[in-house]
C-alpha cells in the first residue's frame, strides 16, 4: 500500500474512535481530551496500535497549528458582553495568575525532582495555563451551570492565558540555552510579545472585518475560509514581526466574531467543527507521542507536583489576583479548583525537547502525568464541586422547539415555526381559542409531509411545525403561547411573565393617567369595555389579550356572565 | 431604562420590620426620605398615591414579590429602592403568599415614559427566578446593589 493511503486510512480510523469516544466523555465526567490522549497511547507505539511515532517537530507544528485554531475559534464565540464584565478579573489571572502558579510550582518542582531552579521554573510555566474547552466541555456534560460573572472570567482567563504561559515558556528556554539573560532582556521580550501581538492582532482583526464587508464573494462558502484566512494571516503576521501569535489571533477572533457580518453568520460553526478536528488530532498525536510505560517512573514525583500545583499554586494566584474582584469565598475556592489543565502544557512540553536541553524528556513525561491527573481528577469532581460550592444554578427552561427565519436585511419581523409536541400549551386547541395577540398571523401549519392552511376552526396537533409570522417585540408572548405545559405549572426555575393585576372597572382615564399610554377611547369606559371593543367579533375569554403600545391587557377573570372583571398588564421588553 | 438610574442605593432595606401593606409602603418611603430623596413634607402624600394605585389592584404579582408603584409630582427623576424582609409581608397578592421583596418606583408626571420603561426593566428582570432568588437571600444592602449591577450589565 502506498504511503499515502494508509496513512488516510490510518487517519480514519483514529478520527472515527476519537469522535466515538467522545461520547463516553459525557457519561463518565471526564474531559474529552483524556479519552482523546488515552486513544493515542491505545494506537501508539506501547498500546495495541503500535504505531511508532516520536517526532516532536511535526508534532509542535500540529500542536502550534491546532492551538492556534482553537484559539481563533475561542475569540470568535467571545461577546464583548462577557469581555466587558469580566476582562479585569480575568486579566489579572491570566497574567499575575499565571505568574505566580509558574513560579510556586516551578520551585516546588525543582525541589522535588532536584533540577536546576531555572529548569524547574521552565516546567512551572509549562503547566502554567488553564485550559478553557476542558473546563466547559465538563461543566456541559455535567449539566452545571454558574453565574455568568464566574463563567465569563473562566472563558476569558483561559482564552487569555495561553499567550502568557508560551511566554514564561519561550523566555525561560532561551534563558536556560543561554541565548538571553533573566531581567531586562526578558522585560523588553515580554513587551514585544504582547505589545506586537496586541496590534497585529486588532489591525487585523478591523482589516477582516473591512474587507469582508466590501468583498461580495461568488459563494457564500467562501466566508468561512476567508475568516480563517485572516485568523492565519494574524498568527503569521505576529509572529513574523516578533510577537505572540496566539495573542493575535485570539484577539482577530474577538474582533470578527463581535462584528456580527451577514455574511459571516456560518463562520462560527465552521470554526467550531474545525476547532474540533484541531483537537482530536492534537490529543491523538500527543497520545501517539507519549509513552506510558516512562510515565510509571514519575508516577511520585508527578502525584508530588500536581498535588502542590493543585492544593497550594493555584488558590494562592488565584486569592492573590482576584481578591479585589467581589467574589464569594465559595466562588474563590471554585476558581482554584477549575486550573484544569489541557492542551496547552503537552504542547509547550514539546518545547524544551526541541530545543534540546538535557531534562527535556524528564520534564515532557512529568507534564504529561501532572496534566492527566489535573484533567482526570478535577475534571471528574468539577459538577460535584460546583453543587457542593452552590455556585450552580438551575438550568433555565427549554424554551419552545423553534426555527427562526431571520431575514438578512433589517425587517420588523419574524418567522418562527414552532414545533408542536404533546406537552405543548397549544396542542389541541383551536387557531381562535389560541388568544394571539395583535401582529402575529400563523401563516402555515406543516403536518409531516402535508400542509394545513390555518384558519380559525383548524386545530393544532401534535406533530405539527407552526409557521407564525410576527413582530418581535410579542415574541416572549407567543413563545408562551407555545411552551410546555410542564413548565409553568411546576418548574421553578422557569422564567415567569411578570404582570400587574388591576381591576376590569377602571377607567380609561384614570388608566391613561397611571400609565401615560393614550388607550383613544371615552374617559369614562372602563378597561373591561375597551378590551371588548378591541377584541371584537372575537368573544372575550381567559387569557386573551390585546396589546398597545409597550403593554399587553390580559383577560384574567370573568364573571360568569362573561363580563372581563380583572386584568393583567404586562410591560412588554423593548429588545 | 437600567436599575442605576432610579434604585437609590442609600435607600435600599434588608430586614424590613413592617408586617402590613401600608405600613410597609411606609417604610419603604420612609428610607428614601432617610437618605434624602424625598422631601420629608410629602411623604404622607406619595404613601396615599401609592395606596390609591394598589386600591386598582394590588401589585404583589406573586412569588413572594410586590412592586408598588405611583408618579407623584414631588420627584423630577424616577425615584426607586428594595426593600427585603425575612418574615413576609401581608399584600393582597395573586397567589395568596406573603411579599418578601419589594421594588419601590415612584416617577415625575412630566416625563412620559420614564415611568413605563422603569417598569419594563423590572419586570423584565423579575422574570429571572435566579435573579428574585438572590436578592430575597441577600443579607446586606451591599448584596442587593451587586445583584442589581450584575442585572445592568448583563
Amino acid at each position: 500500500m502506498p504511503l499515502i493511503d494508509s496513512f488516510v486510512f490510518v487517519t480514519s480510523i483514529l478520527l472515527l474512535l476519537g469522535i466515538v469516544s467522545s461520547k463516553f466523555s459525557a457519561r463518565l465526567g471526564m474531559p474529552v481530551l483524556v479519552l482523546f490522549l488515552a486513544l493515542g497511547m491505545l494506537a501508539g507505539s506501547e498500546g495495541i496500535g503500535g504505531i511508532d511515532f516520536e517526532d516532536y517537530k511535526i508534532t509542535y507544528a500540529i500542536g502550534t497549528v491546532a492551538l492556534a485554531i482553537i484559539l481563533f475559534d475561542g475569540g470568535l464565540s467571545t461577546s464583548m458582553k462577557t469581555l466587558q464584565q469580566s476582562w479585569l478579573p480575568a486579566g489579572s489571572l491570566a497574567t499575575i495568575g499565571v505568574l505566580i502558579t509558574a513560579v510556586i510550582t516551578g520551585l516546588a518542582a525543582a525541589w522535588i525532582l532536584h533540577l536546576p531552579i531555572l529548569q524547574g521554573l521552565l516546567l512551572g510555566s509549562i503547566v502554567g495555563s488553564t485550559d478553557a474547552a476542558a473546563v466547559f466541555s465538563v461543566l456541559r456534560a455535567g449539566g452545571v451551570h454558574i453565574r455568568p460573572r464566574l463563567a465569563n472570567t473562566l472563558e476569558i482567563e483561559s482564552g487569555a492565558n495561553d499567550p502568557m504561559a508560551i511566554f514564561l515558556t519561550i523566555g525561560l528556554l532561551e534563558v536556560v540555552t543561554g541565548k538571553m539573560s533573566l531581567g531586562f532582556e526578558l522585560l523588553g521580550l515580554f513587551v514585544s510579545q504582547m505589545g506586537i501581538g496586541l496590534a497585529a492582532g486588532l489591525l487585523t482583526g478591523w482589516a477582516a472585518v473591512g474587507i469582508t464587508r466590501k468583498i461580495n464573494l461568488a459563494s457564500s462558502a467562501l466566508y468561512p475560509i476567508l475568516a480563517s484566512a485572516f485568523g492565519m494571516l494574524s498568527f503569521g503576521l505576529a509572529a513574523i514581526c516578533g510577537g505572540s501569535g496566539f495573542l493575535s489571533v485570539y484577539l482577530t477572533g474577538i474582533v470578527i466574531g463581535n462584528h456580527r457580518l451577514v455574511q459571516l453568520r456560518n463562520v462560527i460553526p465552521f470554526h467550531n467543527a474545525v476547532a474540533w478536528l484541531a483537537q482530536i488530532v492534537m490529543f491523538i498525536v500527543l497520545g501517539l507521542l507519549s509513552f506510558p510505560s516512562r510515565l510509571l517512573a514519575v508516577v511520585t514525583p508527578g502525584l508530588a507536583i500536581a498535588a502542590i500545583l493543585i492544593f497550594v499554586s493555584r488558590p494562592v494566584a488565584v486569592l492573590l489576583s482576584v481578591w479585589w474582584g467581589k467574589f464569594t469565598g465559595k466562588e474563590l475556592v471554585f476558581l482554584s479548583w477549575v486550573g484544569l489543565k489541557g492542551a496547552m502544557p503537552i504542547t509547550l512540553a514539546t518545547f524544551p525537547l526541541m530545543a534540546g536541553i538535557a531534562e527535556a524528556d524528564e520534564i515532557f513525561d512529568v507534564v504529561f502525568f501532572v496534566v492527566l491527573v489535573s484533567a482526570v481528577l478535577q475534571g471528574w469532581s468539577l459538577p460535584w464541586i460546583a453543587r457542593r460550592l452552590g455556585v450552580a444554578i438551575p438550568l433555565r427552561p427549554k424554551p419552545p422547539v423553534t426555527l427562526e427565519l431571520s431575514s438578512l436585511q433589517e425587517v420588523e419581523g419574524d418567522i418562527v415555526d414552532y414545533f408542536v409536541d404533546r406537552d405543548c400549551r397549544a396542542s389541541g386547541k383551536l387557531i381562535r381559542d389560541l388568544a394571539l395577540p395583535e401582529n402575529v398571523v400563523v401563516a402555515l401549519i406543516v403536518h409531516e409531509q402535508q400542509i394545513k392552511l390555518p384558519q380559525g376552526s383548524t386545530r393544532i396537533e401534535p406533530g405539527d411545525h407552526v409557521i407564525v409570522v410576527l413582530r418581535p417585540s410579542v415574541r416572549k408572548l407567543v413563545d408562551r403561547l407555545f411552551c410546555r405545559s410542564t413548565d409553568v405549572a411546576t418548574d421553578s426555575s422557569q422564567e415567569f411573565l411578570v404582570e400587574f393585576p388591576i381591576r376590569a372597572t377602571v377607567t380609561i382615564q384614570e388608566f391613561e393617567q397611571l400609565y401615560d399610554l393614550h388607550l383613544s377611547g371615552p374617559a369614562e369606559m372602563t378597561l373591561a369595555q375597551w378590551i371588548k371593543q378591541r377584541l371584537a367579533p372575537t368573544k372575550p375569554s381567559l387569557g386573551k389579550f390585546v396589546i398597545h403600545d409597550l403593554v399587553s391587557l390580559r383577560i384574567t377573570q370573568l364573571t360568569e356572565d362573561g363580563e372581563i372583571s380583572q386584568i393583567a398588564i404586562c410591560f412588554i421588553p423593548i429588545d | 431604562m437600567k436599575f442605576r438610574n432610579f434604585v437609590k442605593t442609600e435607600a435600599i432595606k434588608v430586614g424590613l420590620v413592617s408586617t402590613e401593606k401600608e405600613a410597609v409602603i411606609r417604610e419603604l418611603i420612609d428610607n428614601l426620605v432617610a437618605s434624602g430623596q424625598l422631601k420629608k413634607d410629602q411623604q404622607e402624600n406619595i404613601v396615599q398615591a401609592i395606596m390609591k394605585r394598589e386600591e386598582l389592584g394590588s401589585t404583589g404579582i406573586g412569588r413572594g414579590i410586590a412592586v408598588p408603584h405611583t408618579k407623584h409630582p414631588s420627584v423630577t427623576e424616577p425615584v426607586g429602592t428594595v426593600g427585603v424582609s425575612h418574615t413576609g409581608v401581608e399584600f393582597q397578592s395573586l397567589d395568596g403568599e406573603k411579599v418578601h421583596l419589594f421594588f419601590l418606583l415612584i416617577s415625575p408626571p412630566d416625563r412620559p415614559g420614564d415611568h413605563l420603561r422603569a417598569l419594563e426593566n423590572i419586570s423584565k428582570q423579575l422574570q429571572d427566578e435566579m435573579f428574585c432568588r438572590f436578592l430575597k437571600q441577600s443579607k446586606t444592602a451591599e448584596d442587593i446593589q451587586q445583584v442589581l449591577e450584575e442585572a445592568d450589565n448583563a
